[in-house]
């Protein structure tokens, strides 16, 4: 597509017609592709730009009842009182170590499955250990907080009583504030690291089988082939995966959080994405609330555009 | 190849012209927002047209959408013949939205954010909502609630607890003053031949009996006390029954205190944590979900219960559903007495109010036939057929008294099931329950309650510090609380907590509510 595009211009570049006339006539020529562009060009700018504009009451003092043109202008205030306030560096810290953990622990966990996917032999064993991690993913995420709950409870919770029976005392792990962390990143270990594999699996299947054969021939053992074809071949999208994850570095995934927050370990489970929430919708204070918003999207604007950077001057490909 | 091209053609005429109407609808779903078809209001503009050619008689139906809580997942559809009665009674077309108690305050909030209300709310006197009212979203009811029979019996002193700046912006419903209780498994107490507990201590001692002495003589250690939840209104209660304040107290220099700073509520925690300490509350229950609140009760692991003396009802019909016997399985009892003597926590006299917003209820005109409706409401008739649904079909009448049928099926209790939440109950008296033991016993409970409830002197007042900040301030001293009876935190602990409340804005709540406490009483 790509290159077809690039021969087109360089044919018409060298025929000499003036660039307004080139635009249109290649913009007739391939009509139907630019009306197939329509309906996606549609739904971003009516669902995502179209909204974009709310942002602006984080510089109010927005008012549901008065709207967005009678609400008060307040400039940077809000800012100011959320970088002044005492919860900012606990949400900072938690958020900051929960997304650390996400990227330390969570983050190679489908690659590591995908890679151990990738040597199993047998066809249908390899096909039913697919389809059989890829399930959790569709277990919502109110029902994996409450079957935590009904495994970990101290009352009879499964998990507890092996706990109790092997070591004499139950460990309270939903309300203790060391086991929250853990606790988190075990549930989006068990839920998302089968669905993660599917793109590995993907990039794994477009290594070149000659480059093992050649490998065996040269003597390489099962695990130098991993390390010296395999990673390297997958190694762009790794790459990419992890600059589009670290764009949403911040977000620590609201649903999950809020469920599994109670009144012991909130000191170490507030996050921005909850405190949004608690200061947003049961407070009522949306202004205050797309301030913060708005800090956190441009922590991940910068993450991203960083992030990319630094792909590309150590030689990988980037997104854009 | 031809062949090919029309068909793709073809299709590609069916994108744009699906990505049109994408569009299109997208416009219009980007005015109704929220995208939930339910919350918009019925277009009340063509009923005023109607309804001025129109006589009395032939007057159209008028359209009225109504948000509530449910407590239920058995509700009644549109086409339920309870709603059906409804509608017939005072000429309208009800539309119910109901909301799970659970996302309630949050979905009022959302809904508030997004200026499209229904007619007719089911409303706390939030920060939310009482900011929505000042910017004029409600109408004021104040005024005309004396030209309504029913809704000019309203009670000043709720009405008064119900305000805003003075002003109803809604109309309350009603709830009895002194409702709480101490629900004890019955079975259990004549096992061990325990007598009703008339003090702290001999509420404790039924604590401990029903953890240690095997109440539901098995032979094994699986009972314990006092079930609790996250849900934290259990506490509440009990530190009042040791002389806490109900929200805010008087320091004895004519102040308002919060109840967190005083010595009494140290001391109620001190016995909370002595629960947790010995097993006499479940060991989970900070994080265990109140839905299940009723569970162990009815599973005989817990034999006690605090919260509303009516609980002691809806915990023994699950239980005689299990196994019918004569008597009844619980056994419902005042607050024991503490050491400042015989208190309890009130409720606010009221649960919710019922306000009427402005954006679907255009006019004056359309706010009396909305006001008539809820004046309705109040009616013997609609007492009772929201409250136990069609005499013959939910409930039969016995020598004057309401006696529910048992066993009915699912889809017939779902005709009536949650459509009490819109009633306000400010009308005529109705017929009762039949006289049961328990009943009887609720009943007696809570009207004895009446001399012991001890009142909320903020109760009236409207906070601005509150309204910003309350959420916080709420969580700040409710964590610390539970990290105290568990036994995360010490005094120390506790003592730091309060310091963070203050720091956070508590300083200026205490300030505010003093100036408008001395001001109301002016």
């Amino acid at each position: 597509m790509n290159t077809a595009l690039q021969s087109e211009i360089e044919v018409s570049a060298r025929q000499g017609i003036p660039k307004r006339r080139r635009w249109l006539s290649k913009l007739k020529k391939d009509k139907w592709l630019y009306i197939l562009l329509v309906p996606g060009l549609l739904y971003f700018l009516v669902f995502k730009y179209l909204p974009m504009w709310g942002v602006l009451i984080a510089f109010q003092n927005y008012q549901p009842f008065l709207g967005f043109w009678n609400s008060e202008w307040v400039g940077f205030e809000h800012f100011r009182n959320f970088f002044a306030n005492p919860d900012f560096f606990r949400l900072l810290r938690n958020t900051l170590i929960l997304a650390i953990y996400d990227l330390v622990f969570f983050f190679p966990a489908p690659i590591i499955l995908a890679l151990l996917l990738n040597e199993v032999r047998l066809a249908y064993f390899k096909r039913i250990v697919q389809t059989l991690v890829y399930v959790p993913h569709f277990v919502s995420m109110v029902i994996v907080a409450s079957m935590t709950y009904v495994f970990l409870t101290t009352s009879g919770g499964i998990i507890n009583e092996l706990v109790a029976a092997v070591t004499g005392q139950s460990i309270n792990f939903l309300a203790d504030t060391d086991w929250f962390r853990p606790m988190i990143i075990l549930q989006m270990m068990w839920k998302d690291s089968g669905w993660g594999t599917i793109i590995f699996l993907a990039a794994l299947a477009s290594v070149d089988m000659e480059q093992y054969e050649a490998a065996v021939v040269d003597g390489a053992s099962r695990f130098q082939r991993l390390i010296y074809i395999t990673i390297p071949a997958i190694s762009s999208t790794i790459v990419i995966l992890l600059i589009l994850r670290l764009g949403s570095f911040l977000d620590n995934g609201f649903e999950q959080i809020f469920l599994m927050t109670n009144s012991l370990n909130r000191s170490v489970a507030d996050v921005f994405d909850t405190y949004v929430y608690f200061v947003g919708i049961t407070q009522g204070a949306f202004s205050y609330s797309t301030a913060i918003g708005l800090f956190k999207s441009v922590v991940g604007i910068l993450l991203i555009y960083g992030s990319n950077r630094l792909a590309k001057r150590f030689g990988q490909e980037g997104i854009f | 190849m031809k062949k090919e091209k029309s068909g793709l053609r073809k299709n590609l005429a069916f994108l744009v012209l699906s990505s049109v109407l994408l569009l299109s609808a997208c416009s219009g779903g980007n005015e109704g927002s929220e995208g939930n078809k339910e919350s918009t209001p019925p277009q009340s503009t063509q009923n005023t047209g109607t309804e001025t050619d129109g006589g009395e008689k032939q007057e159209e139906p008028y359209k009225i959408s109504i948000m509530m809580q449910s407590f239920d997942t058995n509700l009644p559809n549109a086409d339920s013949p309870v709603i059906k009665k409804l509608e017939e009674y005072t000429n309208t077309d009800v539309d119910i939205q109901f909301v799970p108690n659970s996302s309630y305050p949050d979905k009022v909030n959302i809904t508030l954010a997004s200026g499209q209300l229904p007619s007719i709310m089911v409303v706390d006197k939030t920060p939310s909502f009482i900011s929505a009212a000042r910017a004029g979203a409600f109408w004021e009811l104040g005024p005309y609630l004396k030209d309504y029979p029913n809704l000019s019996m309203a009670n000043d002193i709720v009405l008064n607890n119900s305000s805003i700046d003075g002003k109803n912006y809604g109309i309350y419903r009603e709830r009895v003053l002194g409702r709480m209780g101490v629900t004890l498994n019955k079975v259990w107490m004549d096992n061990l031949g325990l007598q009703p507990p008339k003090t702290i201590d001999e509420f404790y001692n039924v604590l401990k009996a029903f953890k240690e002495q095997d109440p539901d003589q098995d032979g094994k250690d699986d009972t314990y006390g006092v079930v609790i939840t996250k849900y934290a209104g259990p506490w509440d209660i009990m530190q009042v029954w040791f002389g806490a304040p109900n929200g805010w107290g008087d320091d004895g220099s004519g102040n308002l205190v919060p109840t967190h700073m005083t010595p009494e509520y140290r001391e109620a925690l001190k016995f909370f944590r002595k629960l947790y300490e010995e097993g006499l509350v479940n060991e989970d229950f900070a994080v265990m979900d109140s839905a299940v609140w009723n569970d162990p009760f009815v599973n005989g692991e817990a034999g006690v219960f605090v919260d509303v003396a009516d609980n002691a009802r809806r915990l023994n019909s699950p239980m005689q559903e299990k196994e019918p016997r004569d008597t009844s399985y619980t056994n419902v009892f005042q607050a024991p007495v503490g050491p400042k003597g015989h208190r309890d926590m009130p409720t606010t006299g009221y649960a919710g109010m019922l306000a009427i917003s402005k954006s679907a209820v255009k006019t004056e005109e359309e706010l009396k036939k909305v006001l008539a409706f809820i004046d309705k409401l109040g009616d013997v008739e609609m007492q009772m057929l929201l409250g136990y649904g069609l005499e013959g079909t939910h409930y039969d009448m016995v020598d004057g008294y309401i006696v529910p049928k048992e066993n009915l099926d699912p889809g017939v209790l779902q005709q009536y099931n949650g459509l009490n939440q819109m009633l306000t109950f400010i009308g005529p008296d109705t017929p009762t329950l039949e006289q049961t033991e328990i009943n009887n016993m609720i009943a007696e409970v809570q009207a004895a309650n009446e001399k012991i409830v001890v009142a909320n002197p903020a109760q009236p007042l409207v906070s601005e510090v509150y309204a910003q900040k309350g959420q916080q301030l709420d969580n700040i001293i409710a964590d610390a609380r539970i990290q105290y009876i568990v036994g995360q935190i010490d005094d120390a602990g506790l003592d730091a907590a309060v310091k963070l409340w203050r720091e956070t804005g508590g300083d200026d709540y205490i300030e505010e509510i003093n100036r408008l406490y001395k001001e109301s009483q002016k």
